[in-house]
């Protein structure tokens, strides 16, 4: 029976084979520090990488917890992706883990990105770097466009789960904010505000209605 | 001049007021560019550079702030966009009370649909301060296209863009 024990990953670790390891803040801090260098390719990728570190290397968090702490962070304000180096961070090592999940991340994929902005900086006034953006500017409008259209498809198709009417309100509040930042010259973050108060109102009517329809 | 606090606060506030790493855009769009502390030229090349850039796309904002403001502008541009994800110790905790309330979910709702809608209108007009012609409607159309298929990293698109934009213009 002993040959068919699993080790654990992680080296040095000699934690009971239930419940998470309880590593080190220096560790956590390495842990993230690697996964902030290797944070090239946006979002999805990095997640990608985290989630093979800290669920499938370092076993800090079941699969299930990893999933139901992505889902919450879509509801956060800020950056999905600190939001979720910062729970898992309070999950693997409390407040001071959160903290050093997120220095580990942030430390070097911010000094990075700073360089390159320096770097650009220096070499924007050339007449070729002005024609290479010239062509990257629609590129990264392209891809706006299509971000606004995969955020706006799951929230609309919400909308239309809840009843023809949510989704007339849904459109209305897609369409509606855009005027009135673009025509009417509202200031967005009162555009916003407002928006979100007519989405709680409609779904929480909503919700009343289906309780009093309910026998 | 470029007042710090006030800088700070805008960057602040918009990703307070939004999720996701670009949601904050249109409200920054709006409050920078009505105190003529940045250019749309500005806001085209921070977006591409923090696409390039490690980490998440999100830190667009960092270095839009080295362009409009330098190091300092980073610097508070670092601290701006990391103070609102801790918002999600809060809306954990709230979460475990309250967040199946119809309420607090059509909020999040309604905002981020407002946010989708605002986007598209800042897009649109960086578009147009870089110039719309054939050439920019075919990138716009092409890179749409490559992206759909999931096949071509976003920094191997923005190479070719750029490459594109080289040779035609």
């Amino acid at each position: 029976m002993s040959n068919l024990k699993v080790e654990p990953l992680v080296t040095g670790t000699l934690q009971p084979a239930a419940g998470p390891a309880r590593p080190s803040l220096w560790q956590l801090l390495r842990v993230w520090f690697m996964l902030g260098i290797q944070s090239f390719g946006g979002g999805t990728a990095t997640l990608f990488l985290i989630r093979r570190a800290v669920v499938e290397q370092h076993r800090w968090i079941s699969e299930g917890a990893f999933t139901r702490d992505w889902a919450l962070c879509q509801a956060a304000p800020g950056i999905n992706l600190l939001c979720m180096t910062i729970l898992l961070g309070r999950q693997v090592a409390g407040i001071p883990g959160a903290l050093v999940a997120m220095l580990g991340l942030m430390l070097p994929s911010v000094t990075i990105t700073i360089v390159m902005t320096a770097l650009y900086a220096d070499l924007r006034n050339l007449s070729m770097v002005q024609a290479a953006l010239r062509g990257v500017v629609p590129a990264t409008v392209g891809m706006g466009l299509l971000l606004s259209a995969n955020m706006a498809r799951p929230l609309l198709a919400t909308s239309r789960r809840e009843s023809q009417g949510s989704l007339g309100v849904g459109i209305l509040l897609l369409v509606g904010s855009a005027a009135a930042v673009q025509f009417w010259h509202l200031p967005v973050i009162i555009v916003l505000c407002g928006a979100g108060a007519i989405g709680a109102l409609n779904t929480w009517y909503h919700a009343t209605q289906a309780k009093v329809g309910q026998p | 001049m470029i007042d710090p606090l006030l800088y700070f606060w805008m960057l602040l506030k918009a990703s307070l007021f939004s999720t996701g790493g670009t949601g904050n855009l249109p409200s920054i769009h709006a409050d920078l560019l009505a105190h003529n502390w940045a250019t749309d030229r500005q806001f085209a090349e921070a977006l591409a550079i923090g696409q390039i850039s490690p980490g998440p796309s999100g830190f667009w904002v960092i270095s839009l702030g080295y362009l409009t403001d330098g190091v300092r502008g980073a610097l508070l541009a670092t601290l701006a966009i990391s103070l609102p994800p801790l918002l999600i110790l809060a809306v954990a905790a709230l979460h475990r009370r309250v967040g199946d309330h119809p309420a607090m979910q059509g909020f999040v709702h309604g905002l981020g649909l407002a946010v989708c809608g605002i986007f598209l209108v800042v897009v649109v007009q960086l578009l147009k301060e870089n110039g719309f012609d054939l050439i920019s409607a075919a990138i716009v159309l092409a890179s749409i296209g490559l992206a759909l298929t999931k096949r071509v990293p976003v920094p191997v698109l923005l190479l070719l863009a750029g490459l594109a934009g080289a040779l035609l213009y």
